[in-house]
């Protein structure tokens, strides 16, 4: 399933250069407008699909393995925090789908510099950051050397 | 040739890759230093970085412990036994014993997990497994990343690992390029912690078009994970170790979810269930093994083999019954919506619909990685309050090179850790090394000028090779004096596909077909020193190149040295056909030396912390 | 004191040279333009989109509410540069656009109704064509220079040249010398008037000459593509992609760029 671009909608904006994980979004020299340039490289992560503001970004499946006529469309929104499947079967049925994609305000989380800085106690013990309130329990657990087998 | 700049910066710890574990690693080495500069280098961009690109549907590494659902204790077995008994089972508790706290503060962070509706505990998928709307895992994981870390780099690939020239084995930092600008970096740190991808792409693939891209893991795990510490001469264990996946076909979808939470089952194409019918010829193999519950998954693997070479392929999933619960409709197609959308395109594409159609499943080609149900990797010294003196000799997740720390795919002997653990890795090696800095690590290593120099005219070789040797021919991709980096990639593929047990092979190979293999991979590594790359891009591809065939290398060794057949399903010696627990109970190890080219092996004692 | 250059010109040149020159020019337009659209068969693949869409429509469009579309087409995506999503791309198109225009219509009204010194050319539009074409520099360099996507977000130099910035340095190039001409010539300068004429010449020659391999007639398809979008919309077929999300707007975000790499 390599990206491919339409023509109609991509204005080059960059931003699926900008997110591509296989570095394969690129500008074409002839529209100054996006395309992929490696499709054998493409994993179908739909990460340029979900980034494109102007929804100029489709999938089709890979050639060696999926016949045409099928869609598979997506509509992210960071501020609902959602986001929306759309399923076309090349005989023509659909399935919709809608999920969450995240709880708290993006930009929300906290600084780990904004902690109350560990003790040395602390920094000697096997215990990370926020523990042993985190784990939920009383305290880390451990192994005693005399219980090795 | 063009003169690029170079640009240099010190930092006091050096996280190479914004995956789950490095930016695990950041979060909490902000944490524990807080005056310290940390500096976190990618090759992509950590939004969308790593294998978590396109989200997860699940976590499969969660205790529950304060629900009483799992001890980390439990978790060692049940890894042990899934690696037919050859984990670090020090390593494997220490994460284990974390992650919840690590899942907890994904959940704080805004992760949506799915709760129970009965209990209000969180959903299980199985008796590891929970069950996540994890489309933006990445983007959240990576948005502490960002809060924690000094700098963060996009698009700057590290090629090399450097080393102190004022002490021996210590590691100074590393070298790479910025794959938009094109300028060399030079980084100096006190620290290292090499949490990149591990392997795939270096078995020839099922699909060899379009298709290659499909990979079970992603195709930008270039195993950069394993070359750099090798080139730095970090010891590396259970190379050999590497992981075949049974999935759904052509688009390598999960199917954790369809067996754990729909309850789904396999079928041969008769609609016959053919796992018991193997299970004697299994236990002529491995003895015992097979009868451990859960059955490992290399066993399972085999079963499937089995059966498919006898002819009563394909092999389905029955999900007709389960896909007619709407419930669980919703749960298979979002399972892949929110993890491998490929196979919701395949599935469209050929009109498969679970509720009327079994759909196949294949066995994938073989990836070497740490994170999974394997568990290949650097050796890396274990938590100091349980870890046997053999597996301890300075900081926890610290490899054999002082100051090289780990994380994720980086570390062996740590299996089914998964996303939560490998970041839970992330922060374990985070702390360990703030902890070296603050104690002997104190003084900045020595980098040479001179070998900064030299990195630098090796890194750019492709591009000029490329510039050159272009005025020969008219056009095209044919060169006599340069290959491309997809020439060199598909030639490994297929010298590892046929000599190391890839696919076409059945997974099988044997000490001829070994030697053979080590024979044409020393020719491509010699051909590497004419790769020739046309722009950035290519040049980035050229190096992950570099990286895959060196890995390859290590894989080769080891398979080579492990005189028997640990985990059938996963590959098979056929010269030792069986499960040899004698003298093979036990971790393999290698060391690379990068000036003489060689190799060295060596056993090392498996050790039970947990009974 | 700036004065109307083809006036002043038309001492050593005819003023029926110039206009047919202008005339050639806009001839040029339409033959690139159709030859364009005949040899892709652009305008096949449009049409037969179009019918292929309305007639999976879930909704009708009547002729109202396709008229409406329109206007709200020409409006906002074309007139206001709706369709860009960056602002500083927005704002740097409309002062190009805008200021060509401006150049172009107070041009063909110079050529044709004040070419000589006869009658005196009014005074705002002389002023106009120097504000319309160093409006149209200005959005023109920025763009070049500080926006042009592969040079901010793939890391290519500012001085690269390929095939899709024909266009652009074109009608930068033709401008340019355009307003530079003029000022030598209204200095009176002679020898340095006539070369550059002949670079204004060949810049704007090239500009309407390439039309068949620039991007040129990209600003006569870009509004039908604007429009199309719209009916998709409206029409209920949304291009394949699922209808937005019935949840509040409460968790901020969006795509916020810092930097590119």
């Amino acid at each position: 399933m390599p990206t491919f671009v339409y023509m109609t909608r991509c204005d080059g904006c960059g931003h699926c250069v900008d997110i591509c994980p296989s570095d394969i979004m690129h500008i074409d020299t002839t529209y100054r407008r996006a395309l992929n340039i490696e499709p054998n490289m493409c994993w179908e992560c739909y990460s340029c699909v979900k980034a494109c503001p102007q929804f100029a970004i489709d999938c089709r499946g890979y050639a060696d393995f999926a016949p045409l006529g099928h869609s598979v469309r997506v509509r992210r929104e960071e501020d609902k925090a959602t986001i929306s499947w759309k399923i076309k079967f090349r005989d023509g049925r659909e399935k919709n789908f809608v999920s969450p994609i995240r709880t708290t305000p993006w930009g929300s989380i906290k600084s780990p510099a904004d902690y109350a800085a560990p003790t040395a106690e602390a920094m000697k013990s096997q215990e990370l950051a926020h523990e042993p309130e985190t784990l939920k329990i009383a305290a880390l657990p451990t192994v005693s050397r005399d219980r090795f087998k | 040739m063009r003169r690029r700049k170079t640009v240099s910066m010190d930092a006091d710890i050096l996280v190479i890759g914004g995956g789950m574990g490095g930016c695990g690693a950041t979060y909490e080495s902000r944490y524990w230093g807080r005056d310290l500069k940390i500096v976190c280098v990618e090759k992509a961009n950590i939004e969308r970085s790593g294998a978590v690109a396109q989200g997860l549907y699940a976590i499969n590494c969660y205790m529950g412990m304060h629900w009483n659902e799992n001890q980390p204790e439990d978790h060692v077995r049940y890894a042990r036994n899934d690696l037919m008994g050859l984990v670090r089972e020090d390593l494997g508790y220490d994460i284990a014993r974390h992650v919840d706290a690590t899942v907890h503060k994904f959940e704080e962070w805004g992760l949506p997990i799915m709760r129970d509706p009965e209990t209000g505990r969180y959903q299980r998928e199985g008796k590891w497994q929970i069950m996540i709307h994890g489309e933006s895992y990445k983007p959240i994981v990576a948005e502490a990343a960002r809060k924690a870390a000094s700098e963060i780099y996009n698009r700057i690939m590290v090629t090399h690992l450097l080393m102190d020239e004022a002490r021996p084995n210590r590691v100074a930092g590393a070298v790479g390029f910025n794959v938009r600008t094109g300028e060399f970096y030079v980084f100096r740190a006190k620290a290292v912690i090499v949490a990149a991808g591990g392997a795939s792409h270096i078995f020839k693939p099922r699909a060899v078009g379009e298709g290659m891209g499909r990979t079970w893991y992603a195709p930008w795990s270039s195993a950069s994970a394993y070359a750099l510490p090798i080139l730095a001469g970090a010891k590396m264990t259970q190379m050999e170790n590497r992981i075949v996946l049974t999935r759904f076909k052509d688009g390598y979808g999960p199917v954790g979810a369809y067996f754990l939470h729909l309850k789904t089952y396999t079928q041969n194409a008769y609609g016959q269930d053919y796992e018991a019918f193997w299970r004697d010829s299994i236990e002529k193999m491995v003895g015992d093994y097979v009868n451990h519950h859960p059955v490992p998954t290399c066993l399972r693997n085999h079963a499937l083999l089995e059966e498919v070479k006898a002819g009563r392929g394909p092999i389905r999933m029955v999900t007709k019954e389960a896909f007619q619960d709407p419930h669980k409709e919703t749960v298979g197609w979002e399972n892949f919506l929110g993890m491998t959308i490929g196979q919701a395109v395949v599935w469209a594409s050929q009109n498969i619909d679970p509720k009327e159609i079994n759909p196949e499943l294949t066995t994938s080609e073989p990836y070497v990685m740490g994170s999974h149900a394997t568990c290949s990797g650097a050796w890396a010294s274990g938590p100091e309050d349980c870890a046997p003196a053999d597996y301890q000799w300075g900081y926890n997740r610290m490899m054999t090179v002082e100051g090289l720390f780990g994380a994720g795919d980086a570390i062996g002997g740590s299996a089914h850790k998964f996303s939560s653990g490998s970041f839970t890795e992330g922060r374990i090696a985070g702390k360990a090394a703030v902890r070296y800095v603050n104690e002997i690590g104190r003084e900045p290593p020595a980098v040479s000028e001179a070998e900064c120099e030299e990195l630098k005219t090796i890194v750019y070789k492709p591009l000029e090779n490329y510039r050159i040797g272009r005025n020969e021919i008219v056009a095209g991709t044919v060169s006599p004096s340069y290959l491309l980096p997809l020439h060199g990639l598909q030639r490994l593929e297929k010298i590892m596909d046929e000599y190391v047990g890839g696919i076409s092979a059945y997974y099988t190979t044997n000490e001829p077909l070994l030697t053979r293999g080590l024979e044409l991979l020393g020719m491509l590594k010699e051909d590497l020193a004419h790769l020739g790359s046309e722009d950035l891009h290519q040049l980035q591809r050229a190096w992950e190149l570099h990286h895959r065939v060196l890995a390859s290398e290590c894989v080769t060794q080891h398979t080579l040295f492990r005189t028997e057949t640990r985990w059938p399903g996963y590959y098979y010696r056929a010269d030792h056909p069986k499960l040899d627990d004698q003298d093979w109970h036990c971790f393999t190890l290698s060391r690379y030396d990068r000036h003489s080219g060689k190799w060295a092996m060596e056993k090392a004692p498996v050790y039970h912390i947990i009974d | 004191m700036l004065s109307n250059p083809f006036a002043v010109l038309s001492a050593s040149v005819p003023p029926a040279i110039m206009q047919a020159y202008v005339v050639l020019m806009a001839l040029l337009v339409v033959a690139g333009t159709l030859f364009d659209i005949i040899h892709k068969q652009s305008a096949t693949y449009f049409f037969s989109n179009w019918r292929n869409f309305q007639s999976k429509a879930k909704r009708q469009v009547g002729a109202g509410q396709m008229a409406s579309l329109a206007v709200q087409s020409a409006v906002v995506d074309v007139l206001a540069s709706g369709e860009f999503c960056n602002p500083r791309r927005r704002i740097a198109h409309l002062l190009t656009m805008y200021g060509f225009t401006i150049y172009i219509v107070t041009t063909i009204m110079m050529v044709f109704g004040y070419p000589t010194n006869a009658v005196p050319t009014p005074g705002g539009v002389v002023a106009l064509w120097y504000i319309g074409g160093l409006m149209a520099c200005a959005g023109g360099y920025w763009f070049w220079f500080f926006i042009r996507v592969d040079v901010v977000a793939e890391g290519h130099s500012p001085l690269r040249f390929v095939r899709a910035d024909l266009f652009i340095v074109s009608l930068v190039l033709s401008v340019t010398f355009g307003l530079v001409w003029a000022c030598a010539q209204s200095i009176g300068n002679a020898a340095s008037s006539y070369i550059l004429l002949g670079l204004y010449l060949l810049a704007t020659t090239m500009l309407f000459g390439s039309i068949p391999w620039s991007k040129f007639s990209h600003m006569f398809f870009k509004p039908a593509a604007a429009l199309e979008k719209r009916v998709a919309e409206a029409n209920g077929t949304m291009s394949n992609l699922p209808p937005p999300a019935d949840a509040p707007r409460k968790f901020g975000g969006g795509i916020t760029h810092v930097r590119h790499y």
